[in-house]
């Protein structure tokens, strides 16, 4: 009863600015997201890898490159658009295994702190992160395959 | 109908004003507080942060007189830790970002593993991250036992210890505590959970504004 009096007086004001502010959020939302573009470029088992390499990243790594996969300041280095890692990819399964302790230069900027390895992870899981860190973020590499991957481990 | 209308003004007031009172709410004191009686009267001793000496990146002596008359955020972490500090600076730079011109503000980040942890290891550290001078940020150095025993009850009340099985050789806390100018504890912030930080980031022109009078 109260409220349906208070309804009418309201409407004009409140409803307005509400449907305004509901049809913003709508608007915005919408758009082709990255998740739709990597699984264009992903067959099916790589989609499994890049989903698997989602949880494996957020377990071993973000807390050192974070999730978004900027790094931090010039401490650590990105994997969002880095040309170290998009260069080559053998190279950074070697890294994620053994870790780095020599001084790297990532888009032209020097790092200097040690990574520590990863002994732990096997083969597969590292073909996992890697396809996830190189097509997450707008990074587009495309499939990373289990072959190329236990081919650069064994050069080791 | 004219009183139900009434009616409803009074509630939407009364809504408005419920909601915008957090604004004026004070932020708690943290720790337990001491009751003493002077004079007859009882007082209420509450926790504070005893005094303190340590070294900061630029070799600058800091002490409780540097935050004197300031309000501040302080932290623990190491330069070589594989855990959480990265993600705790990331988010403190978030603080530093906000308030880095701010006069009566600091942040206080204390290394736990000062025989590593320079003061040139510091600088380097500092300025890789992105602050170029401890005009408000102050990285800091010192007595071992100094720095565990300002992190311990007595101080900030965190917990920290050495200890070889966990990793990088430290147990440490992601807290980040913010301090009042009498160096009373008033709040303290998850610094690994960006929301929590945002709580921090909203809190500190509340804490400031205190002393608006
Ligand atoms: C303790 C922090 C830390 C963790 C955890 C960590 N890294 Fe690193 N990472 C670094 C640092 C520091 C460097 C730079 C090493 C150097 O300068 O020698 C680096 C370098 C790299 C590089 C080469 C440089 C670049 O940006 O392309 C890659 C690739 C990489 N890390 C991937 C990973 C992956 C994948 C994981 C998880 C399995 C991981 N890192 C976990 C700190 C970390």
């Amino acid at each position: 009863m109260i409220f349906r009096n208070c309804l009418p007086s309201m409407s004009s004001k409140l409803i307005v600015p509400i449907l305004f502010a509901l049809a913003t959020a709508t608007a915005c939302g919408g758009g082709s997201s990255e998740g739709e573009q990597v699984l264009n470029r992903l067959n099916d088992t790589e989609i499994k890898y890049f989903t698997n390499g989602k949880r494996l990243y957020s377990t071993h790594c973000a807390n050192c490159h974070m999730e978004n996969g900027e790094g931090l300041g010039q401490l650590i280095p990105p994997l969002k658009g880095a040309d170290y890692l998009l260069n080559d990819v053998g190279r950074a399964a070697r890294i994620i295994v053994n870790g780095a302790k020599e001084p790297l230069i990532v888009n032209g900027i020097e790092y200097r702190q040690p990574m520590p390895g990863n002994t732990s992870l096997n083969a597969s899981e590292v073909t996992e992160i890697l396809t996830y860190i190189t097509n997450a973020w707008g990074n587009s590499y495309g499939g990373v395959s289990l072959n190329q991957i236990k081919t650069a481990l064994s050069t080791n | 109908m004219k009183m139900w209308k009434r009616v409803c003004l009074w509630l939407v007031a009364w809504v408005a004003i419920a909601c915008s009172s957090p604004k004026n709410s004070r932020l708690p004191i943290l720790g337990i507080p001491e009751y003493k009686e002077v004079n007859g009267k009882i007082d209420t001793l509450y926790h504070t942060v005893p005094n303190f000496q340590f070294v900061d990146q630029d070799s600058a002596l800091v002490t409780e007189a540097t935050v004197a008359d300031k309000i501040y955020v302080a932290d623990f972490f190491f330069g070589t830790c594989p855990t959480i500090c990265p993600v705790m600076k990331q988010q403190m730079l978030r603080v530093y970002e906000q308030f880095k011109d701010t006069p009566n503000f600091a942040i206080l980040s204390h290394t736990i593993d000062p025989e590593h942890d320079t003061v040139a290891y510091l600088k380097d550290y500092s300025m890789r991250l992105g602050v170029p001078d401890n005009k408000t940020w102050h990285f800091l150095t010192g007595d071992k036992d100094k720095i565990y025993q300002i992190g311990s009850g007595e101080g900030y009340m965190v917990p920290l210890g050495e200890n070889e099985d966990a990793p990088g050789g430290f147990i440490h806390s992601g807290a980040f505590l913010l301090v009042d100018k009498e160096r009373r504890i008033r709040g303290k912030y998850d610094g690994t959970n960006p929301k929590e930080v945002t709580a921090l980031i909203n809190d500190i022109p509340k804490l400031l504004a205190e002393y608006e009078q």
